[in-house]
């Protein structure tokens, strides 16, 4: 008995030294129209140069109920069913940075943390001693501090920084799980079906298990 | 009219004898707890992959340029395919949690003893090819975990004694996880299915011959069967509509809670993710791969881990009825091992530090213990019990269950197996 109070103290210390070792700044994505419009102008602004989302055309940003003009003017004379490509070519994205800048399709899904984890990135620059820019949760980072954090000094630019930082997740959210409102909704019914259905298997169970004596 | 159709039929083909056999009268016993529900609801779970699984493959493409954009075209662009990858996703974990529960009912209530040895060693089997076609399924959509989880696994084989660098090329088809190891997995993980339906009606064959176990380890005489159908059937549905629930909940709100973020990297074997994790369910058998230093007495000590489950019959060694239900010790070393299969789950899930390769280290060696130990307290506690006498409400049970099964014998127009 002992010996299992050992294991299970040293499993809580190492969990909790384990969970220290990531602080995100957890964000709550907003999955409405306009706040994943206004992340799709930032994306196009300040991410599209460099970044592709291949798996979105700009046909589904239509679809979810974004502006059809605004549509119109980010694909330029590209079709609708055009996915959004990034303008920088991977070969010079190369030359750029050394690194090939990832798709963006999966992004809020494909980190640890999800939606959160590219907030605090977006949000994790600083200047470092030498005065090179840094990122708290990814040093190796190639990106520059694209949303300028690293140099913003009052509290206003800050703020107006984390909501554009919120408006680019949650786009990225969306665009990582675009049916997931839909998801939910389905989800209700099935769930309500499913409880009532299983009641009546209930009740059915109970009848015909009365008949033993 | 339906009358006349089943007597053609019935001259031709054992239809009504077989439903009469196999569920009318099929007896079974009444005091079967929930825990006896899982075998239903690995069967349904095993339907449920299947039919997703023929629909996903219509739409999947087994190609390393291909497979990951396959997967997000099933995602975005097929109807409800994002419902057929989600309920196949989640499906793959529901499967092995309803099988685990399915075994662990098995190790306590000792229905793996005489004579259901058979039974047993047939479900170890189908556990085998279960661990098979997961792990076969999970390179298919071609993540940086797919690919890496399936580089090291394949790696193991490098333990097979003088052709082991043969081995892993034999099995990839190249030198390293590629798109031949992809195809061929794809083509693995359609087939296994099947063999896994072959095996369970063999499972069956042996369940239906020793019918099931009781919660009381006695074999009960007749007035304690009842027929499988109405009876267990109703139960049987009720129980699929709580797992159905619960399964609903992890598909429509949180599908990807049982994905590894890492997996939603297409796959690159230039770049070797911080941290390889294999999927939940294979957990505590990778945290016992990794805490055997050496790697080919680590592959023997994870492939003895799954396999000693087989050798239950031969290294519990008491005769009390009921399993951990009237056996103290038995239940406790049960509970134990419980708990240091999830210490060894959360071992394999954490990044390997100084402390957690310790924890692992003695967790296997407690893994093992528990069925090393197994034969010695079991006799012991036999012995024990039998010194201080069963509970009074079992040895009743025995009595009247012999006297019944006495009578029965004397009375030979009840046919063994025949329901009161």
């Amino acid at each position: 008995m002992n010996k299992l109070i050992t294991i299970l103290a040293s499993c809580c210390i190492a969990t909790s030294v384990w969970a220290s070792e990531a602080k995100l700044e957890t964000v709550k994505v907003g999955l409405d129209v306009p706040t994943v419009e206004r992340g799709v102008g930032v994306m196009m602004d300040s991410c599209h140069s460099c970044h592709s989302m291949k798996y979105i055309k700009y046909r589904d940003l239509v679809t979810f109920g974004i502006d059809k003009q605004k549509v119109d003017a980010w694909r330029g004379d590209q079709p609708l069913d055009a996915t959004l490509l990034a303008q920088m070519s991977d070969s010079d994205a190369m030359a750029a940075y050394g690194k090939a800048p990832p798709d963006l399709s999966l992004m809020a899904k494909a980190r640890d943390g999800g939606a959160s984890y590219v907030y605090s990135y977006l949000l994790g620059y600083y200047v470092k001693p030498d005065g090179m820019p840094g990122n708290h949760l990814y040093p190796e980072t190639k990106m520059p501090d694209i949303l300028g954090m690293s140099g913003a000094t009052d509290a206003a630019q800050r703020t107006e920084i984390q909501s554009k930082a919120r408006d680019i997740v949650s786009f990225l959210a969306w665009a990582a799980d675009p049916e997931e409102q839909e998801r939910h909704r389905l989800g209700y019914y099935v769930l309500a079906y499913l409880f009532v259905l299983t009641f009546l298997l209930y009740l059915v169970k109970n009848q015909i298990w009365a008949r033993l004596k | 009219m339906p009358n006349r159709i089943i007597k053609w039929i019935d001259h031709r083909f054992p239809l009504t004898s077989f439903v009469k056999h196999e569920l009318t009268g099929y007896p079974t016993p009444r005091n079967l707890s929930y825990l006896w529900n899982f075998g239903f609801l690995a069967g349904f779970v095993l339907m449920l992959q299947v039919a997703t699984g023929i629909f996903l493959a219509m739409h999947y493409k087994a190609d390393i340029a291909l497979s990951f954009d396959s997967i997000q075209h099933i995602m975005r662009n097929v109807n409800y395919g994002w419902l057929l990858r989600y309920m196949h996703s989640t499906g793959a974990s529901a499967f092995f949690l309803v099988i685990y529960i399915h075994m662990a009912r098995t190790l306590y209530y000792g229905s793996f003893r005489a004579p259901r040895e058979l039974l047993w060693w047939t479900g170890q089997g189908l556990l085998l090819l279960l661990m098979a076609t997961a792990f076969m399924g999970y390179l298919l959509p071609w993540g940086q975990m797919s690919f890496w989880g399936a580089t090291v696994i394949t790696n193991l084989f490098q333990a097979t004694p003088f052709y082991g660098d043969q081995v892993v090329i034999w099995l990839r088809g190249d030198y390293t996880v590629g798109d031949a190891t992809l195809s061929r997995f794809f083509a693995l993980h359609y087939l296994f299915p099947f063999l896994i339906i072959g095996a369970v009606v063999i499972h069956l064959v042996a369940l239906h011959s020793v019918k099931s176990s009781n919660p009381s380890g006695i074999d009960l005489a007749a007035k304690d069967n009842i027929p499988f159908h109405p009876y267990f059937t109703a139960k049987d549905f009720y129980g699929l509509g709580i797992f159905l629930i619960v399964f609903s909940v992890f598909v429509f709100f949180m599908p990807n809670s049982l994905i590894e973020p890492a997996n939603n990297i297409p796959a690159n074997p230039m770049q070797t993710p911080k941290h390889i994790v294999p999927e939940w369910y294979f957990l505590p058998f990778y945290a016992i791969l990794r805490s055997v230093p050496n790697m080919v007495g680590g592959v023997v000590a994870m492939g003895l881990s799954v396999m000693l489950f087989a050798f239950m019959p031969f290294l519990d060694r008491s005769r009390t009825p009921g399993g951990g239900r009237y056996r103290p010790v038995y239940r406790i070393q049960f509970y134990l091992f419980l708990l240091v299969i999830l210490v060894l789950g959360w071992v394999g899930y954490v990044p390997p530090t100084d402390l957690t390769i310790i924890i692992g280290q003695v967790a296997t060696l407690l893994y093992f213990g528990s069925f090393f130990f197994v034969p010695f307290i079991s006799k012991a506690e036999e012995r024990w019990l039998m010194k201080r006498g069963l509970p009074a409400e079992v040895t009743a049970l025995i009595e009247s269950e012999t006297l019944e099964i006495a009578k029965r014998k004397l009375n030979p127009r009840r046919r063994k197996g025949e329901v009161a």
